[in-house]
């Protein structure tokens, strides 16, 4: 079968090291890919040209067999575009839009938007201009996502939302997937694709760094477990009993890659008293590092 | 070719500004039309006397004896281009800059609609309001010289008048719609189209002041424009309909261009 998205050699230069060079990969049908990397990496450039906003240097893209750029439009009957920068009509009401955008679609009625509103707790009636970030990040949402897009295209859909409303958009986003939409998602915290992508894209500089699935990342990623202990004897103790711990204090951290070794330290750490734990997941750079033990 | 939800959005959204434009016409026509005096407004001819190259400059050189005449110079030569210059400006960046600037154009080419579509509409509601601008300026003035002055003004003078002004107006606002279209930044793009429109109106009103200047007028398209002539019922109609046609080719142009250019949204 062939893919929903194809890229192939895409490369948009904006001169001075800026833009997306070389980038080739593939999304199949049904699958959650997302896009890793720092701010200014690339992200936004390539769902751009897969928007088919701006005409690609060399390469190409093409969306269901169709060009990214010449055959926007008809890419667009099957897509549901967020933006990473999120700039909504400020005259009208967060309903007002949703109403307007269904009709530029051509949609008969307004699709799931009641009851995706309803899932985000979002209430239409009020202005765009006067709606805060995260508000106004839910109206781009139910946008999105209300006439069931074959595919997704998704840019730092999380951001300016509460932890409580990124679940939702995560089951959400599950719950699209089973449907058996194509979803391409970008962010810049590995957690976040974590729970959702099958693959992910890590892009640095414009480059495309690595495709991987998901599981080979987690595999490799290093986090930091931090134990708090009662005195600085004991966390002095602990690092004893495991070395490569580092103490600080009465607190002892003890970096970890992969999960082979977890259980071995909690049942080590199980045997002192531990005030209190935490976990670091770990940056992105970290997640890097541990791939490629090298820099970003 | 045409994309309805989107006319029917900026019909809504704009009609708040085209009642304001409505109302400063009918403030200046309504002042301008009580001053004639179909005995030849004697103090006006005195303040011409007095100041000619200032008169010269606004397009008010030649009084004229009849109402067509008189409106021609007090109005068509200055007033009705400068105001509806104004709102064709505001009108090019609310239907084009504006979203191109804000970045939500990006979410009307979301959606199945052909870039060519999206900027033929907006172009369409552009021309459109520039047309309702000048039936309403005209037909008001009909309609109060018809009540002020019965049976002064000719009719077919009047209206050769009013469609040549449109023609007019319809280049101006398709320097500005092609302005934003053809540049990368579309406030550079409306700064472009905007000022050349500007700068052919400073280069006509020059060119009225002295005969040192009357150069100047063959490097403006207002030129074409002769209110004076057409008023007096001798000016032709092939002037406008150029100007009409090179509207029409620039508004594809710019449709064109827009089609093909990259956006930063």
């Amino acid at each position: 079968m062939n893919p929903v998205i194809e890229v192939q050699g895409l490369t948009k230069d904006y001169g001075q090291g800026r833009g997306v060079f070389d980038l080739t990969f593939q999304v199949e049908k049904g699958e959650v890919f997302g896009f890793l990397g720092p701010n200014g990496a690339g992200k936004t450039t390539t769902i751009r040209q897969l928007m088919g906003f701006v005409r690609p240097t060399r390469g190409g893209a093409r969306i269901l067999g169709k060009d990214c750029f010449r055959q926007a439009a008809a890419i667009q009957a099957h897509t549901g575009y967020l933006p990473g920068e999120l700039s909504l009509m400020d005259d009208l009401t967060g309903d007002g839009f949703l109403r307007f955008m269904a009709q530029m679609r051509g949609m008969k009625g307004l699709g799931s938007a009641e009851e995706l509103k309803e899932l985000f707790r979002l209430d239409g009636r009020q202005s765009l201009r006067k709606m805060s970030k995260g508000t106004r990040q839910k109206v781009g949402l139910v946008c999105a996502f209300m006439a069931h897009p074959e595919l997704l295209l998704l840019d730092e859909p999380t951001s300016g939302l509460d932890p409580l409303m990124q679940n939702r958009f995560i089951e959400l986003l599950l719950r699209e997937k089973a449907r058996g939409a194509t979803i391409l998602l970008s962010s810049h915290m590995f957690e976040e694709l974590e729970r959702t992508c099958d693959r992910v894209a890590i892009l640095r500089a414009g480059h495309l760094a690595a495709v991987e699935p998901i599981a080979a990342l987690r595999q490799t990623r290093t986090k930091q477990y931090q134990f708090t202990f009662p005195s600085p004897a004991s966390a002095a103790a602990f690092s004893a009993a495991w070395p490569g711990a580092k103490v600080e204090g009465s607190s002892a951290s003890v970096a970890l890659t992969g999960q082979e070794e977890l259980s071995r330290l909690l049942s080590l750490v199980a045997g002192y008293d531990v005030k209190d734990m935490s976990v670091d997941g770990g940056s992105l750079e970290g997640a890097f590092l541990g791939y490629y033990g090298e820099e970003v | 070719m045409i994309c309805v939800p989107l006319l029917k959005r900026e019909i809504k959204r704009n009609i708040p500004l085209l009642a304001i434009f409505a109302g400063i016409l009918t403030l200046y026509a309504s002042v301008i039309l009580t001053m004639y005096d179909p005995e030849l407004g004697e103090s006006l001819a005195m303040m011409k006397d007095a100041m000619p190259q200032l008169f010269a400059a606004f397009g008010m050189s030649d009084p004229g004896t009849t109402l067509a005449e008189f409106l021609a110079n007090y109005l068509y030569g200055f007033l009705f281009l400068a105001l509806p210059l104004v709102m064709i400006i505001l009108l090019t960046n609310r239907l084009l800059a504006g979203y191109l600037d804000h970045g939500t154009m990006a979410w009307l080419l979301a959606t199945p609609r052909p870039r060519r579509q999206i900027a033929a509409s907006q172009a369409l509601f552009l021309i459109g309001s520039i047309l309702v601008a000048v039936l309403y300026a005209g037909g008001l003035c009909a309609l109060l010289s018809a009540f002020m002055y019965p049976g002064e003004l000719a009719s077919l003078p009047f209206l050769r008048l009013n469609l040549s002004l449109a023609a007019l107006l319809s280049l101006l606002g398709s320097l500005c719609f092609g302005g934003v279209c053809a540049l990368p930044d579309s406030r550079q793009g409306l700064a472009a189209g905007g000022g050349l429109c500007v700068l052919f109106m400073l280069l006509q009103m020059l060119s009225q002041a002295g005969e040192k200047w009357e150069w100047l007028q063959y490097l403006t398209p207002l030129t074409a424009f002769d209110s004076a002539a057409l008023a007096r019922g001798e000016g032709s109609m092939w002037p406008a309909l150029v100007l009409f046609m090179a509207a029409l080719a620039l508004y594809a142009a710019g449709v064109g261009i827009f089609t093909r250019r990259d956006l930063c949204l």
